[in-house]
């Protein structure tokens, strides 16, 4: 990939002149084509099939801008698809915002922006506006991405923290803080390493599977992962939540860089997973519906919603239970 | 890892059969333990008679006050790197608010400050910046001070050196048996010291004090069964050093982190913050190794007129939590003034103090229980 001699952004890349033009053209144009919205164009018309249009915007801003089981591309579709996901919507459009710091590899940019347009083709969505900017040297971690999702709510389905009812199973769909792990390994800040992938994927199969099946609430552990889905549905509906830690599925290496390094599995991100809190009465149905879907194979039943206090219990597998809170601080590398 | 809940639960459940008549007060001398404890619930679990009891298992939280202070100002000369363990970057020394309080503030004011996991990191970062002096600020027990040993057989960057502040273990354990109220019945015995230094350091516990004493390990299992061991004992009343764990704790520990220690070394009075001046309980380079000893190159004098150099920050009950004398939630701040997100002392600081541990398992109130006259 080479824009006519640049190796790297300059901030004339970001100037509305012939380098920026030329950079829209070669890198984004050029991964999107089909997908893309009309340049010629300095704002999209697009039309949606009827119902309730829902929509969410997220940031992303995660060092190293690449990592294994993906990169900031990848992380810029699913993080905002797979929340429309979970609220219930099929995903349509996205908007990309992209800030660029000067100095970028072009090649890094390029890898990027190819597995985002990758991704939106996997999960179904357009792109139907742009914009790029460019940052001086110093002021942005290479490249900063903003999406904007828009989808509409399936038919149907009525999900929300006011259905959720003492007795309900919570379920998550496959192991947790693969995300968080993998991209602070590969920061490389400290000398340990492992085969640990990020688990970033879109959701929309495991959402609308478990939505069918009258699912009460659900959401994606992200940033606080799971302890801060549970204590903020602990926290709304006055309910406590107990869960069981033999069930919960963490893979053996990253309990083992949780322990050398003092972090707690609970609170890490993933990027690829669902908390689903459904009645105890189709839990089984959901569990088996999820472990025939890609990335719902490791999905397990946790725990179950009980009456308040507004707390998460966590029976933990030696016998005893303490209280699960959420993350308080940030004790990690921003992952995100 | 499949077996291990079960067996954790069948060592509970072997414990809650015992006829314990009396209170039973077990202390541990680790952070990883009392982490194991806090994160299993094991308190919860066991019956009410045995108390688990966190002892000196933090040394941030008793690394001397004038260390962190001497780290603080050498970060913030020019040309000068300081790296140390995570846990070091927050805790604070007893400064003005006006100015940078922990190396993590010294950072954010201009100071050159990274964490690091490992001598190895310490090592790498002096050879990718050699127009920097690079200060490894070493805090730690003998389990961090024997790869900081290693370290110093080596060749080393010319760039590269210690500001160290190692202590060991058993002497504070020692301090308090030879004190009037020790406050403890039986001991688990750190499992990873012991691996490194030998459990014979810790057989004067039960053969000079008649105390019930076990080694253990890190897993809950690991940890149920060494309390086991130590409740049978004085159940009988009985007193031994048992070894739980045999896995990894052998005869004389580990001959080579044992010799490197043995050549690096010397064996010092060391003062522990809040605590005071405990005899044979710290590390010296020795003096071979001068010219890797940050406190020479760097002519760094402790400032012995520094007020309220050495303690605890005000209101802090740390020293009173690391010798196990209240819970973390007896302190009066506990959850209140202090928590991580704005730690009074270091105990809510690192991830090895008592009062960190307790946060993050979860216990998020103070106790109701009024904390004993000490
Ligand atoms: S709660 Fe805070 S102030 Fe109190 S002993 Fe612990 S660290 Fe010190």
């Amino acid at each position: 990939m080479n824009i006519v001699g640049e190796k790297t952004i300059r901030l004339a890349h970001g100037n509305g002149g012939r380098l920026m033009r030329e950079l829209i053209d070669r890198v984004f144009a050029r991964h999107f084509s089909e997908l893309g919205p009309d340049k010629t164009l300095d704002a999209s018309p697009f039309s949606l099939p009827t119902g309730v249009a829902i929509t969410s915007v997220d940031a992303f801003t995660v060092q190293p801008l690449e990592f294994p089981g993906g990169d900031i591309g990848t992380l810029a579709v699913n993080g905002t698809v797979n929340d429309l996901a979970v609220s219930g919507a099929r995903p349509h459009f996205l908007t990309l915002s992209a800030i660029l710091e000067e100095g970028l590899e072009i090649a890094v940019l390029d890898r990027v922006v190819a597995s985002l347009a990758a991704e939106a083709r996997r999960t179904g969505v357009k792109i139907i506006a742009g914009d790029t900017k460019v940052v001086p040297r110093g002021h942005g971690g290479g490249i900063y991405f903003t999406t904007t999702g828009i989808g509409v709510r399936n038919t149907g389905v009525t999900l929300g923290l006011d259905r959720i009812q003492v007795g309900d199973a919570i379920l998550v769909s496959g192991p947790i803080g693969d995300h968080g792990i993998a991209v602070m390994l590969a920061r490389q800040e400290f000398d340990l390493h492992g085969n640990i992938r990020s688990d970033c994927a879109p959701v929309i199969d495991l959402a609308e599977a478990a939505a069918a099946l009258g699912a009460h609430f659900m959401r994606d552990p992200t940033r606080g992962g799971l302890a801060g889905v549970v204590n903020e549905i602990a926290s709304a509906t006055g309910f406590g939540l107990r869960l069981d830690e033999t069930c919960v599925p963490i893979r053996d290496e990253v309990r083992g860089v949780c322990e050398i390094l003092g972090y707690d599995p609970y609170t890490l991100a993933c990027e690829g997973r669902v908390v689903a809190i459904v009645a105890q009465t189709t839990a089984r149905e959901v569990l088996a519906a999820w472990r025939d879907l890609a990335g719902g194979e490791s999905a397990e039943i946790v725990g179950t919603v009980t009456n308040p206090p507004a707390r998460v219990v966590l029976a933990t597998s030696a016998g005893g239970e303490r209280i699960l809170p959420e993350l308080e601080d940030e004790p990690l590398p921003r992952i995100c | 890892m499949t077996d291990q809940p079960d067996r954790a639960r069948n060592w509970l459940d072997r414990i809650r059969k015992l006829p314990i008549d009396r209170p039973m007060r077990i202390m541990n001398v680790c952070g990883g333990h009392e982490r194991t404890i806090a994160m299993a619930g094991l308190r919860s679990a066991l019956p009410p008679q045995v108390q688990l009891i966190a002892g000196p298992g933090c040394p941030v939280c008793i690394c001397p006050e004038e260390d962190i202070h001497d780290a603080i100002f050498l970060s913030l000369r020019a040309g000068v790197t300081v790296v140390a363990f995570g846990d070091m970057l927050r805790v604070p020394a007893n400064l003005p608010k006006s100015q940078p309080r922990t190396l993590d503030q010294a950072r954010a004011a201009g100071g050159h400050v990274r964490p690091i996991a490992s001598p190895t990191d310490a090592i790498r970062i002096a050879r990718d910046r050699p127009d920097q002096q690079i200060v490894f600020f070493a805090a730690g027990f003998e389990t961090t001070t024997a790869p900081v040993a290693g370290m110093l057989a080596h060749e080393l960057p010319p760039n590269l050196s210690i500001l160290l502040s190692a202590r060991l273990t058993w002497p504070a354990v020692a301090m308090l048996l030879d004190s009037d109220s020790p406050g403890f019945d039986g001991l688990i015995a750190p499992g990873h010291v012991a691996a490194v230094m030998g459990p014979e350091e810790w057989r004067f516990v039960s053969q000079r004090h008649g105390l019930a004493s076990a080694i253990a390990g890190f897993s809950p299992d690991g940890l149920l069964s060494a309390l086991h061991a130590v409740i049978m004992q004085l159940l009988e009343g009985r007193a031994a050093l048992e070894n739980r764990y045999e896995r990894v704790v052998r005869p004389g520990g580990n001959p080579t982190a044992r010799r490197l220690i043995d050549e690096m070394l010397d064996i010092t009075e060391a003062n522990w913050r809040g605590i005071g001046t405990i005899a044979r309980s710290g590390f010296a380079l020795k003096p071979h190794l001068v010219d890797r000893d940050a406190r020479r190159k760097f002519e760094i004098e402790s400032d012995s007129g520094r007020k309220r150099a050495g303690e605890m920050p005000v209101g802090c009950d740390c020293a009173k939590v690391v010798l196990g004398k209240i819970k973390p939630d007896q302190c009066r701040l506990y959850a209140k003034a202090c928590t991580p997100r704005e730690p009074v002392g270091p105990c809510m600081v690192s991830d090895e103090g008592a009062c960190h541990i307790w946060w993050a398992s979860g216990v998020r109130t103070q106790s109701s229980e009024p904390a004993a006259a000490a």
